[in-house]
């Protein structure tokens, strides 16, 4: 065990040891507070301010009547508005004043760039084992009296620990650029959500942060996807090339599939878990269990594949 | 002393239908430096890494102290170090980075060990330079570093003399010579180059087209071959090329201003005596060695270096 530490803290020290991951670290840092400083000089919506004092109370309660009447007359998106409608009812018998655009809104709007931190993390797992080969270096590594699983096993540890600096990094980063540019009122707001019908209760920081870790289900995927490509290729372009290509067409080749039987089989079906919190499944007869399953099984076969070509094959030149 | 640490067993390797090495059966002992000779193609670094277990064995087996590559992996390649083809470390990092790397990958390298190994190369002034920025010479002797970290027991370098300069190579051949002698490490160096090998190797191996053709120590090669070659200055030389060839069997060449010619060794005071009693000024006689070189040629043939 011990050994697979230092295997680990080794792979961590060449990652660190390279330019370009700290390139990625910039991006990514330079993305979070450029938007905010954007949404900030921009105006828009978070300038409006919370109202003071009671006034709140009065707002939502025009606000409630207007919606009853659209909904008499049959316009407006009945289920939002209802939704709406039943959340402002809980804020007022319950005594939580609404705010303004704050640190929380920001850190949720952040959330889209974890499809960055996905990009990014998928050019790591591509290279991690590809570029041994390339540099040559992958010899040296191997005639140690070290398994070649336990070193595939350090590499895949290490692209994970390398997608969780990532995403702490943004969740971190996001609430002191949004805590710095939009305030820290309400910092301990609770979030609102609707569950049966009935609205509920959650600690922010609770909902963001499992939101983030929602998000990434696609990226960790695909991060195990392009390590497999590249374990077995020992080809890091074309991990990278394949992996993002399937990342970005994705959602388009489920939609192209959606009336076979077999669509909920697809990778891409399952991987957004929120559809499950929040929002109806993209295929109807999915379930939270039926696509933690079937990630199960890709997982499985990806670092099946990975192990079986890593530690089977000859390393030779070409 | 004549201990073998490592046993090749019948060593084969096929790819794709192909016999590449056809059944190699030697033995390295504790504490020699075996060369490992043959021409490029003949199958030197496809046995390394196999002996490495880079690569499977198609029959076969290499024992190392007594632990099978193939079955007991690990145990067995504990006791070796290498270089397998270029030493090829990370660009990226320096080269106690790269050190500090690969300690971590063998129980008990201490820091102490690390500054250890990078003295015995002779690294120390840059040893916390990039990589990116040595000289092929300096890579070289970082592979060494990084190959006596564990302090192995079988030191393999595949080609280590490639592409150095003439100082470069008798730098590495003092440490393969000091190696052996201090620390009874038994070394296999591969080369297709026959006169670096008869420098600093005990035993030879010649391999070629997969098979071992010849194995033999150095010092029972040279004192096979009797006769010298003698390469001699004298004026005037058309007088002296006469006279040559009254008494010596073989052929007298004139090449620029010396006359070459092989003879035994005790056929030598002989002729010179005849020259000067002949009234022929002699300014020197050079006797180079007769060197593997023909034998090697003969073995591997002419044609075989591709
Ligand atoms: N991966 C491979 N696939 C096919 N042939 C190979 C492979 N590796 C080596 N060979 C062939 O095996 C022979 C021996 O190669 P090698 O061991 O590199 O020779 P050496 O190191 O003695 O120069 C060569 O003819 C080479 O073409
Ligand atoms: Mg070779």
């Amino acid at each position: 065990m011990s050994n697979f530490i230092q295997l680990v803290k080794n792979e961590q020290m060449k990652m660190y040891a390279q330019i370009s991951t700290w390139v990625m670290l910039i991006i990514l840092a330079v993305l979070v507070i450029g938007f905010g400083i954007i949404l900030k000089v921009d105006g828009g919506m978070t300038q409006q301010e919370a109202p003071a004092g009671n006034e709140w109370r009065e707002a939502l309660q025009a606000e409630n009547e207007q919606i009853e009447s659209e909904m008499e007359e049959g316009s407006g998106f009945a289920p939002m508005n209802e939704e709406t409608l039943a959340k402002n009812q809980y804020r007022l018998d319950n005594d939580i004043a609404p705010s303004g655009y704050n640190v929380w809104n920001f850190v949720q709007e952040n959330r889209t760039n974890v499809s960055i931190i996905s990009l990014l993390t998928i050019i790591v797992a591509a290279s991690i084992i590809a570029n041994e080969f390339k540099w040559g270096t992958i010899k040296l590594l191997l005639i140690r009296p070290i398994s070649r699983s336990k070193i595939l096993a350090a590499k895949y540890t290490s692209v994970l620990v390398y997608a969780a600096t990532m995403l702490l990094l943004l969740y971190v980063l996001s609430i002191l650029t949004g805590a710095a540019l939009f305030g820290t009122n309400n910092f301990n707001e609770p979030f609102l959500f609707m569950k049966d019908g009935e609205v509920q209760e959650a600690p922010i920081f609770q909902h963001t942060a499992s939101q983030y870790l929602l998000s990434s289900v696609n990226l960790f995927m695909m991060a195990t996807f392009a390590f497999m490509i590249s374990a077995v290729f020992r080809n890091s372009a074309l991990a990278i090339g394949v992996a993002i290509f399937l990342m970005l067409s994705g959602n388009s080749i489920v939609a192209f599939f959606m009336d076979k039987e077999w669509a909920k089989y697809i990778l891409f079906a399952n991987t957004n878990l929120n559809q499950f919190f929040t929002g109806t499944p993209m295929i109807p007869d999915l379930t939270l269990g039926f696509s933690v399953s079937v990630l199960a099984v890709y997982l499985i076969l990806f670092l099946g594949l990975s192990w079986l070509f890593f530690t089977k094959r000859d390393v030779t030149n070409s | 002393m004549s201990k073998a640490v490592m046993q090749l067993k019948n060593l084969k390797k096929t790819i794709k239908n192909k016999p590449i090495i056809k059944g190699l059966d030697f033995e390295i002992n504790s504490g020699e430096v075996f060369g490992f000779l043959g021409p490029n193609g003949a199958g030197k670094t496809t046995t390394i890494r196999m002996m490495v277990g880079l690569m499977s064995m198609t029959d076969g087996d290499v024992i190392i102290k007594g632990h099978s590559v193939k079955n007991d992996y690990k145990k067995a390649v504990q006791h070796v170090g290498g270089i397998v083809e270029n030493p090829e470390m990370y660009p990226f990092m320096s080269g106690r980075k790269n050190l500090i790397h690969y300690s971590r990958m063998v129980p008990g390298v201490t820091k102490e060990r690390i500054e250890e190994v990078i003295k015995l190369v002779g690294l120390e002034k840059r040893v916390n330079d990039k990589v990116s920025k040595y000289s092929l010479g300096m890579r070289q002797r970082l592979g060494i570093a990084q190959a006596l970290l564990h302090k192995p027991s079988i030191l393999i370098l595949d080609e280590p003399t490639n592409g150095l300069d003439p100082s470069g190579i008798r730098e590495i051949r003092a440490y393969i010579r000091r190696l052996a002698a201090e620390e009874g490490v038994a070394v296999i160096v591969s080369s297709h180059i026959l006169s670096e090998m008869e420098m600093m190797c005990d035993r030879i191996g010649i391999i070629k087209n997969g098979e071992l053709i010849s194995i033999q120590s150095v010092n029972d090669a040279l004192q096979q071959s009797e006769k010298k070659e003698v390469s001699l200055e004298a004026e005037p030389m058309a007088e002296a090329q006469t006279i040559l060839n009254e008494v010596i069997e073989g052929d007298v060449q004139q090449n620029k201003d010396a006359l070459t010619f092989t003879v035994t060794r005790e056929e030598i005071p002989g002729i010179i005596a005849r020259l000067v009693s002949r009234e022929i000024d002699v300014y020197s006689v050079t006797v180079t060695r007769s060197t593997l070189e023909d034998k090697f040629l003969d073995l591997i043939g002419e044609g075989a270096i591709e």
